[in-house]
């Protein structure tokens, strides 16, 4: 008995505090767009539920008696949006408190924000506002604080994964990750993002630590659900480069030994968690919401309170609203969620598809994985696969949509048109964005076709759109095919080419950003060697890696120049000037023997890209001999031992590289013979 | 004002406990115990009783009768809610008819005659003003709730009755009320076999329990229930509800079980608590059936196919009347056929539909 109450005052004493949580609403980048124009993505509907409704539903069920919102973009609208839940009556257990600001323009500006208002007094729940779970981080919670109150504050965060295995479509690429971790302690000891690398590297350190049991894990999926520790937002105040916390866990991990900071990871079997961060996302997550994954977060539990939400469910995952009428012939197949008021016409087929309210759908119309918003016409006979048709959409008779196809706002097609693969219309023309401001969605590509595309600005395309059609396509396939790829492939979510793809790409930029400005302002070299060396640490890059992204930016740096369609002869002459000049920073870095194998592996994998410089190679491995960076010895050892393909096989049948080897090879001849004399 | 101070905090109780419902039976549903869900509805309807605006017994039937319909919607497939604010019901109206000097529930549908011209027994009766209503209505519910406290020692005492020594009793799942009841019988020696019922696999949990207390105990799986059957004497399960023409509403498997039984003849008793009947009927809604979370058939983990299969995981069986041979309720136990009449002694028929 004694013991009992021993607890309960410890407890009590201990968590006093209501725990909280931090609500960011707002994603900090376009990948969304064109449809988050009009819409912020915390709000726009999932199973016909807003979702952010989702994410402050986890957090209420999960215990979280004060939330602060965090919104940037379209800050009004969110905020209407929340007044009017049930988030914002009186009686709601989780008390909403709403911060808006256009300032923010990451995750690390919203904590620095919560550092300097001092809002939450203990730990807390991070989440972005486009975050569907049922997780129950109660036990997760528990581990966190025990862990705390342990070793004095060294855990500062525990970020919560859901185990499922590779090739699940609700795993999202982008966010695959690979985690060493301590088995005993749950300790994260390294953590790495894996999309698009094909060789993955963990510091041996991380296993001399003192656990003897560790675990690498691929099967993890990211939550986006992190609890933090006051210190948290405090680190973010402290080191003002963090901007996600992807930076936070890396600048963690990485200084560790100095900080003293530790990051914990939970793994959750049954509960789910998952982030809406594209449309491929969105399309699992829908899916999912609507074969009952997340129950009871179900279509028809109705979970937000509001009027004419209610739906029934019956056999084969079919949920309909109140007011649904449904022609005859008509087929449910099976997943379908349709919402109040909506009419289907006679002979439709609709599979796995969510319709929102007041929709007016003709006769003989398939549906398949569509994502239907509210208000929208779909006039007799269109053909619908997997695409997002957003609220105020007319799709006239006879119109075809294939795959990923996004309609957004108030766009009208057709009629009789079939829009191709992965097309994007949206109200809003493409080019208004330029105007606005740059951003990585719209790269270069993009001013040569702006110039072409105003001439037609505002007059709808009806080769595009149809005869009775408005709205522009996002990225004009006649003019630029691999853009648009790019574009649709971003909204959908399955490359990377527009978000960063890590620390080693930034680093290359900034080395060649310091080069250029060494090239304007004629910087001495041993002032860039100090700068590179700067950055090196800035962002922990190791020193091979600095030599091979020097070796590749200076090579590049011709064609930066000039533009890529520099001819052999102009190259040649323009890298061995610059090698000439940075002569002193090569010397720097390329010491010993391996700095230099390096060095020539990542001279051979540039030109193994660029095939038809071949020649100048020579001409710099001779320069880089001469001006004794490069040893005649490793130069001979690279070209006998580095063929890794067919392809530098090929290359080391190049007539000159032949003939300078050949060269070498006398001249290390005869200074042998010397040496013999 | 205290007024409105005591009218959030009772609003903010029963959101309180709309969020609970919402939420609860995340996975196996029935055993959050209805127990304890029927007495918290008391509790809250016996709050509401005290504290809301009302000043005679038609506002409060009105206000309960709101509540009601919120609360039965927030979690449709537990009827113990829906039931628990039909009995309330009943209550206050006996309570104003006691008032008024009149006898409720003797004249209740004595003849057909008075069935046919009462003719919607209006509201307007309930409108005069009665001054101890409150506090009559108030013990009314008490007493209800020391009914519900005692239903399963109650239901457990008829248990030496049914079983006797050297019996096999099969079981399916874990049901409170059953476990009681074999667990009141553990000074004779029997034997309980228990069919795990997968994917929740709460059998384990009530075998694990029996075992506890000393009783013989065997864990099957679900598709030996057959099998095991012709050696079995007596079936004895739980229900997460009675419906209205005498069947069942019971953990998924039990329909199996009882077809088993009904062809190898073994009697089936089922264990129910009376707060368990509900006026509906079976197929009446959609809402009948209850289907959760995958994750137990197949779990999340499984990454590829899961884009390929529809999984369903469903909660609960219709068990059809004929099935069954006897029900034991805390106040005794009854034949199928018998259920219209419990039903008609529990709730006013008016309240049926809330």
């Amino acid at each position: 008995f004694t013991a009992v109450v021993a607890i309960k005052w410890l407890t009590d004493g201990e968590e006093e505090q209501p725990l909280q949580a931090v609500l960011v609403a707002d994603s900090f980048n376009r990948r969304f767009f064109p449809i988050s124009k009009d819409q912020p993505r915390a709000l726009l509907p999932l199973a016909n539920v807003a979702m952010i409704d989702y994410t402050l539903e986890f957090l209420t069920s999960t215990g979280v008696q004060e939330t602060f919102v965090f919104c940037c973009w379209m800050s009004n609208k969110i905020k209407e949006h929340l007044l009017k839940s049930k988030w914002c009556r009186p009686t709601s257990p989780n008390v909403v408190r709403i911060i808006t600001s256009d300032l923010y323009r990451s995750l690390g500006d919203v904590l620095r924000d919560v550092d300097a208002k001092a809002l939450v007094r203990s730990d807390f729940i991070l989440v972005y506002g486009d975050v569907v779970s049922n997780i129950d981080v109660t036990q997760a919670l528990q581990e966190h604080r025990q862990r705390r109150k342990a070793e004095k504050n060294i855990s500062v965060m525990t970020m919560i994964f859901k185990q499922s295995s590779p090739g699940h479509k609700s795993r999202c690429e982008e966010d695959d990750i690979i985690v060493a971790m301590d088995s005993k302690t749950k300790r994260v000891l390294h953590y790495q993002r894996t999309q698009g690398l094909k060789k993955l590297q963990f510091p041996m350190n991380i296993f001399h630590s003192v656990s003897d049991e560790f675990e690498i894990r691929y099967d993890l999926l990211d939550c986006h659900i992190s609890i933090c520790s006051p210190q948290v937002a405090e680190l973010f105040t402290d080191n003002f480069d963090y901007q996600t916390r992807n930076d936070f866990v890396r600048g963690i991990l990485v200084n560790e030994e100095i900080l003293g900071n530790q990051i914990h990871l939970y793994v959750t079997m049954d509960g789910y968690g998952a982030r809406v961060s594209n449309l491929l996302m969105y399309d699992a997550v829908s899916s999912d919401m609507v074969r009952r994954w997340i129950y009871p977060l179900t279509p028809e539990a109705n979970f937000t309170d509001r009027k004419g939400q209610e739906c029934t469910h019956s056999r084969h995952n079919v949920y309909r609203g109140a007011g649904v009428s449904l022609g005859h012939g008509s087929h449910m197949a099976e997943n379908v969620l349709i919402g109040r008021d909506t009419s289907i016409g006679a002979n439709c087929h609709i599979s796995n598809s969510v319709i929102g309210s007041n929709c007016t759908i003709g006769d003989n119309v398939v549906l398949d994985r569509a994502y239907v918003w509210n208000g929208v016409h779909i006039a007799s006979g269109a053909v619908i696969r997997q695409s997002v048709l957003c609220d105020g959409v007319k799709v006239k008779e006879r119109v075809t949509l294939n795959r990923q196809c996004v309609l957004a706002y108030n766009v009208v097609v057709g009629p009789d048109i079939s829009l191709p693969e992965g097309t994007v219309v949206s109200m809003h023309h493409p080019d208004e964005e330029d105007e606005e401001d740059e951003d990585e969605f719209l790269s270069d590509g993009a001013d040569n076709s702006s110039n072409q595309a105003k001439t037609k600005l505002k007059a709808f395309s009806a080769a595009e759109v149809g005869a009775e059609g408005k709205g522009y396509i996002w990225r004009p396939v006649k003019q630029d095919d691999t853009e648009d790829d790019e574009l649709v492939q971003c909204l959908w979510g399955e490359t990377s080419s527009c978000i960063t793809t890590g620390v080693y790409a930034v680093f290359q930029t900034e080395v060649l950003g310091t080069l250029q400005r060494g090239m304007e302002e004629n910087i001495s070299c041993d002032n860039l060697v100090l700068e590179i060396n700067s950055l090196k640490y800035a962002y922990n890059i190791t020193l091979k890696e600095v030599m091979q992204v020097l070796m590749r930016v200076v090579l590049e740096f011709p064609f930066q120049q000039q533009g890529p369609q520099l001819a052999a002869v102009q190259y040649c002459a323009l890298l061995l000037r610059l090698l000439k000049k940075w002569a002193p920073v090569f010397r720097n870095y390329v010491k010993r023997a391996p700095d230099q194998m390096d060095c020539l592996e990542s001279l051979e994998e540039f030109f193994l890209e660029h095939e038809t410089h071949w020649g100048a190679m020579v001409k710099v491995l001779m320069e880089l001999y001469q001006l004794d960076i490069l040893e005649e010895e490793l130069i001979m050892r690279w070209f006998s031992d580095g063929v890794t393909s067919a392809k530098s096989r090929q290359l080391r049948k190049n007539p000159g590289l032949l003939k300078f080897i050949q060269w070498l090879e006398e001249a290390e001849d005869e200074s042998s013979e010397e040496d013999g004399q | 004002m205290p007024g409105t101070d005591r009218e959030t905090d009772l609003s903010e109780r029963t959101e309180a406990f709309l969020a609970e419902l919402k939420r609860s039976g995340g996975g196996a549903g029935p055993l959050r115990g209805s127990g304890e869900t029927a007495r918290e509805t008391v509790a809250l309807l016996r709050k509401i009783t005290a504290q809301a605006r009302w000043s005679n017994a038609g506002e409060l039937m009105e206000i309960v009768r709101k509540e009601g319909r919120r609360m039965t919607a927030a979690q449709p497939s537990e009827t113990t809610v829906g039931n628990m604010v039909r009995r309330v019901l009943k209550i206050i109206r006996e309570e104003y008819a006691r008032s008024r000097g009149s006898s409720e529930e003797a004249d209740q549908q004595e003849s057909l005659h008075k069935l046919l011209t009462s003719g919607g027994l209006s509201e307007d009766n309930f409108r005069q003003h009665f001054a101890p209503l409150k506090g009559n209505v108030i013990e009314a519910v008490n007493e209800l709730l020391t009914e519900l406290d005692g239903t399963t020692e109650n239901i457990a005492m008829q248990a030496l009755e049914h079983i006797h020594s050297n019996e096999v009793i099969m079981t399916i799942g874990r049901s409170r009320t059953v476990e009681a009841f074999l667990k009141a019988a553990c000074k004779r020696k029997f034997h309980v076999i228990v069919a795990e019922c997968a994917p929740f696999c709460q059998g384990h949990e009530m075998a694990t329990s029996l075992s506890e207390a000393n009783i013989e105990t065997t864990v099957i799986p679900d598709a030996a229930i057959f099998a095991v059957m012709s050696r079995v004497n007596k079936v004895i399960i739980g229900t997460q509800t009675v419906l209205a023409n005498g069947g069942l509403r019971a953990v998924n498997g039990t329909h199996t079980l009882a077809l088993a039984a009904k062809h190898h003849s073994t009697p089936l008793i089922v264990c129910a608590p009376m707060f368990k009947l509900s006026p509906q009927f079976p197929n009446e809604e959609d809402t009948f059936h209850k289907f959760v979370s995958p994750q137990e058939v197949l779990p999340f983990t499984e990454g590829e196919i899961l884009s390929e299969v529809n999984v369903h995981c469903p909660v609960f069986d219709y068990v059809p009347p004929e099935l069954i041979t006897l029900f034991i309720s805390n106040i005794g136990g009854n034949a199928p056929s018998y259920i219209y009449r419990l039903m008609s002694e529990l709730y006013h028929p008016e309240d049926h539909e809330l």
